[in-house]
């Protein structure tokens, strides 16, 4: 495989050109012949001895052994070389983003007030509706739980100042549903620390698919949502929503499995033609599971916002919290046309096995490169 | 001026023979180099840039594609060079027909052409082993376009040392649902119904085995008297005909379950080791209820939903039986999955997004990419073999610090470990 030669590469765009009318095919496979690598079937012709190239191996005597065994070792100690010097650079890389990290820390820092959380996203020309982060569990070393209950809090009391009306929280495990009542505690208080007593916070409600949701009822309309921690049913209108969807292994891959075992048992017993399943009725099943939809509609929100494809159940952005992008078993109906930002390898750690910190200028990154990104779908 | 003067000095430097010949070898020497380590078996790309790169260079958008084909051309070299064995590239999406339709027109011509021209030139494919896929959905090609892919498809079929999936027409929920479809149809198929198929093929008679197993029975538990309680038509088991007549008692029985006649017929627990028939009611457990509305077939049964698992549906998808993607790459600094890949991607892929336009892609923006997949790759082997050593040492600790636990577990039959062994001996 030679570097194609610029005469070549002139004929054969010529013939591209012509839409392939210019050369014959025969006149074709010449002009490649030269940069094709030796057919496999050959070589193994010459493994297998035939008596021509038996002949001139034994004429070249002891070359072709070495050669290959000088070449291997070669392509070895590369291997290594590159690896390390490649290693290096993801360490320095590293570095590199971990003091970059910290000067915007500096420079944009919270101080637990929305008004400077809403100051840092005001210039920007879109923010996501819906937020989705993509978490990852703590050893013991690292806080465990209640530590990433806090994260999960501190994400809610940002999004929420930064006017971002639903946030998703992907944890493999599922761990975070089964504590959703304390969680919901647990952000409820971070919201009062951040924007005051609860007149000024903003109305939290907790969701889970296929969880009924703890403390909030899975569609809140006014009425029920006004509960425990609101007295002025008047103001409620007034008061901003702020909606926490937790997200786990089992909203992806198993409830698309679930649903084919509905659907296979409608189809068994005649309710249901094979036929008629379509990617809307997956879609309007999927987008129940997380009940997010109607709770917009609600909200008085069009479902579909002019000039936006995308249904409100998918996240518009997606902040990987890890060194590279791996989506460990994201739901992936919902994630088609979600902007994926990986908050990149600050951390120390490389093999995305434990979850790099949550931090509020890692944040802001992402809603900046949101609102950088432009969107096309496809025209 | 000056800046273009040097550009093509350069340009006329790059392209000495000297120069190529040194830069043909770095390229033999670090793909080599690739070789070492691990490699991805499964590659997808996203050739995103096309029309930006032609905007950009002012040039017609459809000498924008024809160039990305030369980039194409180039990476499945290096690709297959290295030991990737599957290439996966989203050509076009259903999505794209939204397109003005010059483009689309375009695009369909020159997939036509390239198509025709592997057609012709296939002895030289067969020669490397490559084959083809179109995945997607096929009832959106134009027909003259779908006679060329399908004479493509068939030619390289045999093949199988690499494979090029080229999506065409695609979008990965339209894979899923078509995917949830097929395993719909399957399951919606009834099995034929047990009692026909029996008599049809088994050459062995149901009663004489339920004979067989009885008379063992009884000889085995002669003393017992639930034995005779149990089965009172089994005292006198030498006379054929009464244990006939028993079977038929039973048969009638038996029907009402449907399940399996095993179960009914060892009550005293040796089942699964005496069952002498096939089973194809492993996986029944599911009657139809209303199979009087579909007619003739009295017995059917379908198999059980619940059989139904994430495996069933990856069968169904259209990449079924390749490996799962390692790596998935998107060009143009777009951070978008665009409806690409998403059942095969949303686990332990890793996902790049790259700047580089899709005809700026070559063996220099891929390499690093590459590298950094083999350094993660290295690093997390190394880190789960860690976390198992660690594991296996504290749980040698644990044998050490109490061997009466593991003494314990040896008596009621798990078979021992190593560690337990030393303590027992």
């Amino acid at each position: 495989m030679a570097p194609v030669t610029k005469n070549d590469v002139s004929l054969y765009r010529k013939d591209v050109a012509s839409g392939g009318r210019a050369l014959t095919p025969a006149e074709r496979e010449k002009l490649l012949r030269p940069y094709l690598p030796p057919p496999q079937s050959e070589s193994n012709k010459m493994k297998s001895g035939l008596s021509a190239t038996a002949t001139q191996k034994r004429h070249r005597g002891h070359r072709p052994r070495l050669r290959p065994f000088l070449k291997s070792k070669l392509h070895f100690i590369l291997f290594f070389l590159i690896q390390l010097v490649f290693g290096i650079y993801i360490r320095l890389r590293q570095i590199y983003h971990a003091i970059l990290d910290r000067l915007l820390a500096i420079r944009h820092y919270h101080h637990r007030s929305p008004e400077l959380i809403l100051r840092d996203v005001q210039n920007l020309e879109r923010i996501p509706e819906h937020l989705s982060v993509i978490l990852k569990f703590k050893s013991e070393e690292d806080g465990g739980l209640e530590a990433l209950m806090d994260e999960v809090a501190e994400l809610c009391a940002w999004s929420a100042a930064a006017g971002i009306p639903l946030l998703s929280v992907y944890e493999k495990s599922g761990i975070l549903k089964t504590y959703m009542s304390s969680l919901q505690k647990m952000v409820e208080q971070k919201l009062v620390a951040y924007f005051g007593r609860p007149p000024a916070a903003p109305i939290l409600s907790v969701f889970a698919p296929n969880h009924p949701s703890t403390g909030s009822s899975p569609f809140p309309s006014p009425q029920t949502s006004v509960q425990s921690t609101d007295r002025h049913p008047s103001t409620v209108d007034q008061r901003q929503r702020f909606n926490l969807l937790l997200l786990s292994a089992s909203d992806g891959r198993d409830t698309l499995v679930d649903l084919t075992r509905t659907l296979a048992e409608m189809s068994q017993t005649h309710k249901l033609n094979p036929k008629d399943i379509t990617s809307n009725l997956i879609n309007t099943e999927i987008n129940a599971t997380t009940s997010i939809s109607g709770l917009r509609e609600r909200d008085g929100h069009s479902v579909k916002p002019p000039g936006k494809e995308v249904d409100p159940a998918e996240p518009d952005l997606v902040i990987v919290f890890g060194p590279y992008v791996k989506l460990d078993g994201y739901p992936p109906w919902q994630i088609r046309l979600s902007e994926i930002f990986c908050v990149g390898d600050s951390g120390g750690d490389v093999s995305g096995s434990r979850s790099t910190r949550v931090e509020y200028q890692a944040l802001l990154r992402g809603l900046w490169r949101y609102a950088g990104a432009e969107m096309r779908f496809g025209r | 001026m000056t800046s273009r003067h040097i550009s093509h000095i350069r340009n006329w430097l790059w392209s000495s023979p000297p120069a190529e010949w040194a830069l043909n070898q770095l390229r033999e020497l670090l793909i080599g180099a690739l070789r070492q380590g691990p490699v991805p078996k499964h590659v997808a790309f996203v050739m995103d840039g096309n029309r930006r790169f032609a905007k950009r260079h002012r040039i017609e958008t459809v000498e924008g594609h024809n160039l990305g084909f030369e980039a194409l051309a180039k990476i499945l070299e290096v690709c297959y060079k290295s030991g990737v064995t599957h290439v996966t590239i989203y050509a076009f999406s259903i999505e794209n027909f939204k397109r003005s339709k010059y483009e689309v027109d375009a695009l369909m011509d020159m997939a036509k052409i390239k198509l025709k021209q592997l057609v012709e030139h296939g002895d030289l494919l067969d020669r490397y082993g490559a084959s083809i896929r179109i995945l997607g959905q096929r009832e959106l090609i134009k027909p003259d376009v779908l006679e060329v892919v399908d004479q493509a498809v068939s030619m390289t079929s045999g093949n199988n040392n690499c494979v090029l999936n080229v999506c065409f027409p695609y979008t990965s929920r339209e894979e899923i649902t078509s995917a949830i479809r097929e395993t719909v149809e399957e399951f919606s198929h009834p099995i034929p119904a047990e009692g026909a198929d029996k008599e049809r093929t088994s050459t062995f008679k149901e009663e004489r085995i339920a004979h067989t197993i009885r008379s063992q029975q009884f000889s085995q538990h002669t003393n017992s008297d639930a034995a005779y309680t149990q089965a009172p038509g089994l005292r006198s088991p030498s006379s054929s005909t009464t244990s006939l007549s028993s079977y038929s008692q039973d048969a009638s029985e038996r029907d009402t379950s449907s399940v399996s006649t095993s179960t009914t017929l060892h009550p005293d627990g040796y089942s699964d080791t005496a069952s002498p028939f096939p089973e194809p009611t492993s996986g029944v457990t599911q009657t139809s209820p209303s199979k009087g509305s579909q007619g003739h077939q009295q017995n059917s049964t379908y198999p059980s939903p619940e059989l139904i698992t994430p495996d069933t549906l990856s069968a169904h998808m259209y990449t079924a039986g390749d490996p799962p993607v390692d790596l998935l790459v998107r060009t143009s600094g777009v951070s978008r999955l665009s409806d690409f890949m998403l059942w095969q991607c949303h686990q332990d892929t890793q996902i790049v997004f790259l700047d580089v336009l899709w005809p700026d892609f070559d063996l220099w923006s891929f390499l690093p990419v590459l590298w950094e997949w083999q350094w993660r790759t290295i690093k997390a082997e190394q880190w789960d073999n860690d976390q198992e050593s660690k594991e296996q040492r504290s749980e040698r600790a644990a044998a050490r610090k109490k061997p009466l636990k593991h003494a314990a577990r040896t008596s009621t039959g798990i078979p021992p470990t190593r560690g337990s062994k030393v303590h027992a001996a």
